[in-house]
């Protein structure tokens, strides 16, 4: 199966109809169906892991020339009807890596980070201009089903956000819509819950709700069920904003675990989290117009550790030592 | 069309943590400035063999150690509690490293002053006397510079120190041949021959340091380490012994 016809397996019409029913922040991982989940795995020559050719992709200053690329973004707007909210975003996200995006409230990273799952389409009126590639497939023609997009690239949110169940279901209700076998179940339970580092924790209390865990756990519980259905990117969205610092800790922890089997990209607020835990880092501002609108855009796109030491810009500077609001 | 943007405001959100900066950078030109003007104390010490003079300079070392503690001691608690990034993190890995150097350069204007008792009784001649008063002149006027560029975080001044301490360099060495030429005369004794000799180096040191606290202000203002030349030569075995 090559990457296109895997992102087209799903009629687009009836998907859509499952997540204009969710709400919107449970939506992307409520949409768990898409191709049967034995056959897209996080490896394997099945599905969209078939590397794509990169060789002509130009990559950002100091990325690792081997690295796969797993989108590229050329040109990217995002209008809220009239309104445009980010502008002019180009920059490519490496296979496993981590991809930190930060800037000043408004400055349209969290907009742009919904552009990787087409979450935007959930918003009447957004519109996305200019080109996302996944794994060298536009993501917004017309024929790629935003359902399976969002199977692929899985969403975590700045609150830990379980569904009214138990620990198990809350784990087992993607793989369930999915197809895979009530016999496979406990082991996709029991992989997932581990990879996201809360087996130990949780394993004699499954049937419990999962509205019992602490805010940190509950919130590797959404990186569990995100990861549930076997995505290729999770996008995380301030995923510790509501935790404390040792739940923090754990989460990086985890980030960084992850990446080894799933590319990454993180907002956050917490520029010294972005620190730790990310190898690119993406620094937009936002800029108003005569109006008074405000347009977000990309102003530099580095490997962390440049950005924290070195940057090129002055304004990525000044935000990131604190010389201007 | 007039594009106001967030980063032409001028807002400062880390008052605290800058004025801390800037107190450490105050804290080192004033240290500068100390070991500048104990360069010159110190020389007039030495040429009119003035004990009493040398022994103030000596005491007043320990007011450079507890200024050099003191702005150490910002220096980590900014690390510790600010989290420095970007030209805050280089301004303070800068001053830390600075600190040594300007602590050293006044740990060389006591080691001066302390010869000076040593060389009681000597005779020195008019041309030993005018090379002491030149790399005086020298080593002042390097320190003085490489303070400068810290403080204006003038990059370009900073990167002419290294040539503008061959001078010194230069006289140092006409000055060892000066003092030794003095002493086959029958001038000097070989005791004081070769007190004389040490000063001459730690004048020459002095405008070592002054040179390494240039290549930090170009680290400071540019982000690019200075090159060395033994480390280059190292890394290049390295990468031949990698292939």
């Amino acid at each position: 199966m090559n990457p296109e016809k895997a992102l087209m397996t799903q009629e687009p019409d009836a998907r859509a109809s499952d997540v204009s029913d969710a709400s919107d922040a449970t939506a992307s991982e409520v949409s768990a169906p898409g191709a049967p989940a034995a056959t897209a795995g996080t490896t394997g020559a099945t599905g969209v892991h078939a590397r794509i050719d990169v060789s002509g992709v130009a990559a950002a200053p100091g990325q690792r020339p081997d690295a796969g690329t797993v989108f590229e973004c050329a040109d990217v707007d995002v209008y809220y009807g009239d309104f445009r909210a980010l502008r002019d975003v180009s920059l490519d996200v490496a296979e496993h890596e981590v991809t930190a995006l930060i800037g000043p409230s408004g400055c349209g990273k969290t907009t742009f980070l919904r552009c990787f799952n087409r979450m935007n389409d959930l918003i009447e009126g957004a519109r996305v201009d200019g080109t996302i590639h996944y794994h060298g497939v536009n993501l917004y023609q017309d024929e790629v089903d935003p359902v399976e997009v969002r199977r692929r690239v899985g969403m975590v949110f700045q609150k830990p956000n379980p569904f009214p169940k138990s620990i198990y279901d809350n784990i087992a209700y993607g793989p369930r819509l999915a197809g895979v076998k009530r016999s496979e179940l406990d082991d996709v339970v029991e992989g997932s819950l581990t990879r996201a580092a809360l087996w130990d924790e949780v394993k004699d209390r499954l049937k419990m709700s999962a509205y019992g865990l602490s805010g940190g756990q509950q919130q590797r519980l959404c990186i569990a069920r995100a990861i549930a259905v076997q995505p290729d990117v999770v996008l995380m969205d301030e995923p510790c904003s509501a935790l404390d610092p040792i739940a923090t800790g754990r989460i990086e922890e985890l980030i960084a675990e992850l990446k080894n089997d799933y590319t990454i990209i993180i907002v956050t607020h917490n520029m010294q989290q972005a620190a730790r835990i990310s190898d690119m880092t993406a620094f937009f501002s936002v800029q108003a117009n005569e109006m008074g609108h405000r347009t977000g855009e990309l102003v530099e796109y580095a490997p962390t550790s440049l950005i924290f030491t070195n940057p090129d810009d002055p304004r990525t500077e000044a935000y990131i030592t604190g010389r201007v609001g | 069309m007039i594009c106001a943007t967030l980063h032409d405001m001028t807002e400062e959100v880390r008052t605290e943590f800058h004025q801390l900066m800037d107190e450490v950078r105050a804290d080192l030109v004033q240290m500068g400035g100390m070991v500048a003007e104990g360069i010159s104390a110190v020389s007039a010490a030495l040429l009119a063999g003035d004990i009493g003079g040398a022994d103030q300079i000596i005491a007043a070392d320990d007011e450079l150690d507890l200024l050099s503690l003191e702005a150490e001691e910002k220096c980590v608690q900014l690390l510790a509690l600010q989290q420095p990034v970007a030209v805050d993190l280089r301004t303070i890995l800068t001053d830390l490293r600075m600190i040594s150097e300007i602590e050293r350069s006044g740990d060389l204007v006591t080691n001066i002053a302390k010869a000076v008792a040593r060389l009681h009784g000597a005779e020195l001649e008019p041309r030993v006397r005018g090379l002491i008063d030149r790399m005086r002149e020298q080593a002042v006027k390097l320190t003085a510079k490489a303070m400068d560029a810290y403080a204006e975080r003038d990059a370009g001044l900073a990167s002419v120190l290294n040539d503008m301490d061959d001078v010194l360099d230069d006289l140092h060495n006409e000055y060892i041949v000066s003092v030794f030429a003095s002493h086959e005369l029958g001038k000097i004794s070989i005791q004081h021959a070769v007190q004389l000799a040490v000063v001459g180096r730690f004048y020459e040191r002095i405008g070592d340091h002054a040179v390494n606290v240039a290549e930090r202000v170009e680290f400071l203002v540019t982000g690019e380490l200075p090159e060395h030349l033994g480390a280059n030569r190292a890394r290049a075995r390295r990468e031949q012994d990698e292939m």
